[in-house]
């Protein structure tokens, strides 16, 4: 169908910018999801009033393309504090923040889906705190937040797409390269809307029937 | 400690350009959200029709919509259909790119909505004589939007987000595109930026706060 | 307990303030590194080669500076956009990017004399009917956002009072754009004109005219407190003209002919 000038070298060159997109992913995954945790606990357990600093700022990564955050934090760490970042570093950590903000939502969702009746037995069984999150709160609202939890990082995933701004080629700016050389921009783009399309498909299937599954019981 | 300094006169004497791009970024967020609801209650019809190749094509658009990045949709919409001679202003691609997405996240919030309402009402309607067009116009509908409005105001947000990515398409008249440009003659890029951070802020919530007095009004019973 | 991190945080970030204010010609000498922002889409000035590394006379440029100041050169690709936030974020330490030398550039970075000038051209889609540079009025046109010739482009478009100005983000997806038939002409330089034109990569283009531009004189950047480097690219630019290594420079990379010349006559610097 195709006939093409694209050698084994550009299908590695591809490879590496997709390598990198998944390890952006990766990495502001796990760390967003660990702030996610600490943020959307500490909004649940301290109330509305005295969590409302962090929720306005949690708000505001959610509230600002992803574009705008990424320039604003490159500007700012590299022109006004001098600071010397990789690209890669600051990509990871405004996704990162990124991903809490949007994990903090799920998780405070999640521990709200908890009965509060179930709690309070679990309490006047004498459970401490730490034993009530961690066997009665814990199992029941993974179950409500894991779905979530997927697209979430699905969604990471995707948005990663926008680092180029901060100079890192990842897949779709490896597209680009290519067909800047090559141009041949449709079968390029193909492929790398089937390679997203590959990682995600699955995963957010999964991510269903996990919903599925868990909401009948 | 900073050696930097900053000059905000520069970047707020562009202001009203800013604004006027801000207007933009809205028109096309409408837009796309309004041309959104209806293909994806278009598509959530076909998916519901029984019919094979109509259903294969919505879950084949929900699919793609769902699982690609919103950049590569518009950059797509751009430079992959003009593979095929069809050519389309950065406008015109941006707001189907974010269409063709708003249609797809939205037919999956209704299919779920969908599963909310016992079949037995579609049953009940059409034992009243409706047809099941109208069963489905008039009974299940206004309850899968109002299931769905949530997630509807949170598309919302996200299509003014998204009408960041019309750069990549040559667009220069939303709130970003102009952004770019002035800092492309200016170089203020902390000053700019910041600027117009907080313009999309303030859009978005403006956005959900009317989304919630809508819903107080609609929902009151 | 807390005050003493406090403190240290406190000294930790004077002295990240402080590194950042040492003379940068000194700290790059020291790093054994030049960071070269250069654009790679380009042609001929920075593009990739077949396995897609880096090449170009912007790229060549870069090396014999870093030889000149005996490091080792780091190229790193910006979009034209992206070159001076890549240097005001500390990314790069030089821009070396055919950026040209505008006053309102100058507010912001530092710029040397110039080391190249650029002639413009208008490139056409034959299927518009552009015979000459007027012939873009009312058409649809657009070039390389941020760049010397999208800047008068948009002005011209100004001033017509008709026809629509795009800008594309690289000089790629502008070309592209051209050859799908989405533009109708763009002004570029007359080098990245006849390259893409002769490249055979995009079908359906031709150069048909000059723009009436004064010539586009480009030049290096960096920060523009940092005289000592300033100096510095300045002696190196007049050595590259008078060692005939920038003759040499526009024989392997534009061709044959006479290279631009580099200084306006009737004025200094």
């Amino acid at each position: 169908m195709f006939d093409t000038a694209l050698t084994t070298n550009d299908l590695i060159f591809l490879a590496k910018g997709a390598g990198i997109t998944i390890l952006v992913t990766a990495i502001s995954v796990v760390i967003g999801t660990v702030l996610g945790i600490i943020f959307g606990v500490f909004r649940y357990q301290v109330g509305a009033i005295w969590a409302a600093p962090l929720t306005f700022v949690l708000d505001i990564f959610r509230s600002i393309p992803l574009l705008i955050q990424l320039v604003l934090a490159n500007a700012f760490l590299g022109t006004v504090l001098q600071l010397r970042f990789s690209g890669f570093t600051i990509a990871c950590m405004v996704l990162s923040l990124y991903t809490a903000a949007y994990c903090a939502e799920i998780v405070r969702g999640a521990i709200d889906a908890v009965p509060v009746t179930t709690r309070r037995a679990a309490r006047s069984l004498g459970m401490s705190w730490w034993q009530d999150m961690g066997n009665i709160v814990l199992p029941l609202a993974t179950r409500v937040a894991l779905p979530s939890w997927i697209g979430l990082a699905l969604g990471v995933m995707k948005d990663s797409a926008l680092v180029y701004v901060v100079q890192v080629t990842e897949l779709l700016k490896s597209t680009q390269i290519l067909i800047t050389r090559l141009q041949e921009p449709l079968f390029l783009l193909m492929i790398c809307g089937a390679f997203y399309f590959l990682i995600s498909f699955p995963l957010a299937r999964f991510g269903g029937y996990l919903e599925r599954r868990w909401s009948n019981d | 400690m900073f050696s930097y300094t900053f000059q905000w006169n520069q970047a707020l004497a562009r202001l009203p350009r800013m604004l006027d791009g801000a207007l933009v970024t809205m028109q096309i967020a409408i837009l796309s959200m309004v041309i959104g609801v209806v293909l994806a209650i278009i598509l959530t019809m076909f998916r519901r029709s029984g019919n094979r190749a109509l259903s294969g094509f919505a879950t084949t658009w929900v699919e793609i919509a769902r699982n690609t990045p919103a950049l590569f949709q518009i950059y797509m919409a751009h430079f992959g259909i003009a593979s095929f001679g069809i050519h389309l202003s950065p406008y015109m691609s941006l707001l189907i790119g974010i269409t063709f997405n708003n249609a797809g996240y939205l037919a999956e919030n209704f299919r779920g909505a969908l599963k909310a309402i016992p079949d037995t009402q579609t049953r009940a309607g059409r034992s009243l004589g409706m047809s099941e067009i109208g069963a489905f116009r008039y009974i299940i509908l206004p309850q899968m939007l109002r299931i769905s409005f949530l997630p509807m105001t949170n598309q919302m947000v996200w299509a003014i987000l998204m009408t960041s990515l019309g750069v990549t398409v040559g667009m220069n008249t939303d709130l970003y595109g102009v952004t770019q440009d002035l800092n492309a003659l200016t170089f203020r890029t902390f000053e700019l930026f910041a600027i117009a951070a907080v313009i999309f802020y303030l859009i978005t919530k403006a956005i959900t706060l009317s989304a919630r007095l809508i819903a107080a009004r609609l929902f009151r019973y | 307990m807390k005050t003493s991190y406090l403190t240290g945080a406190l000294v930790a970030a004077t002295m990240i303030a402080g590194a950042a204010q040492a003379n940068k010609l000194d700290d790059i000498i020291a790093s054994g590194t030049l960071r070269c922002a250069v654009t790679l889409d380009f042609p001929p000035m920075g593009m990739r080669d077949e396995s897609n590394n880096p090449v170009g006379l912007d790229v060549d440029y870069c090396n014999d500076l870093a030889a000149a100041l005996g490091v080792k050169a780091e190229i790193v690709e910006t979009p034209f956009p992206e070159r001076i936030p890549a240097l005001m974020s500390g990314r790069v330490d030089v821009g070396v990017a055919s950026t040209s030398d505008t006053l309102e550039r100058a507010k912001t970075v530092g710029m040397s004399i110039p080391y190249y000038a650029f002639e413009n051209a208008v490139t056409a889609n034959e299927q518009a009917g552009i015979s000459d540079w007027e012939g873009m009025k009312g058409k649809t046109v657009g070039a390389t956002a941020g760049t010397y010739e999208a800047i008068w482009l948009e002005n011209q478009v100004k001033e017509w009072g008709e026809g629509t100005f795009r800008p594309y983000q690289t000089q790629a997806d502008v070309f592209l754009a051209l050859s799908q038939g989405q533009l109708d002409a763009t002004v570029s330089t007359v080098e990245v004109a006849n390259a893409n034109v002769a490249s055979g990569n995009y079908p359906g283009i031709a150069v048909v005219d000059k723009a009436p531009m004064v010539p586009d004189y480009v030049a290096l950047f960096t920060m523009r407190n940092e005289y000592g480097l300033l100096n510095y690219l300045n002696l190196f630019v007049n050595q590259q003209v008078r060692t005939g290594r920038y003759a040499e420079l526009y024989t392997k990379w534009i061709g044959e002919g006479e290279p631009a010349s580099l200084t306006i006559p009737g004025v200094y610097r």
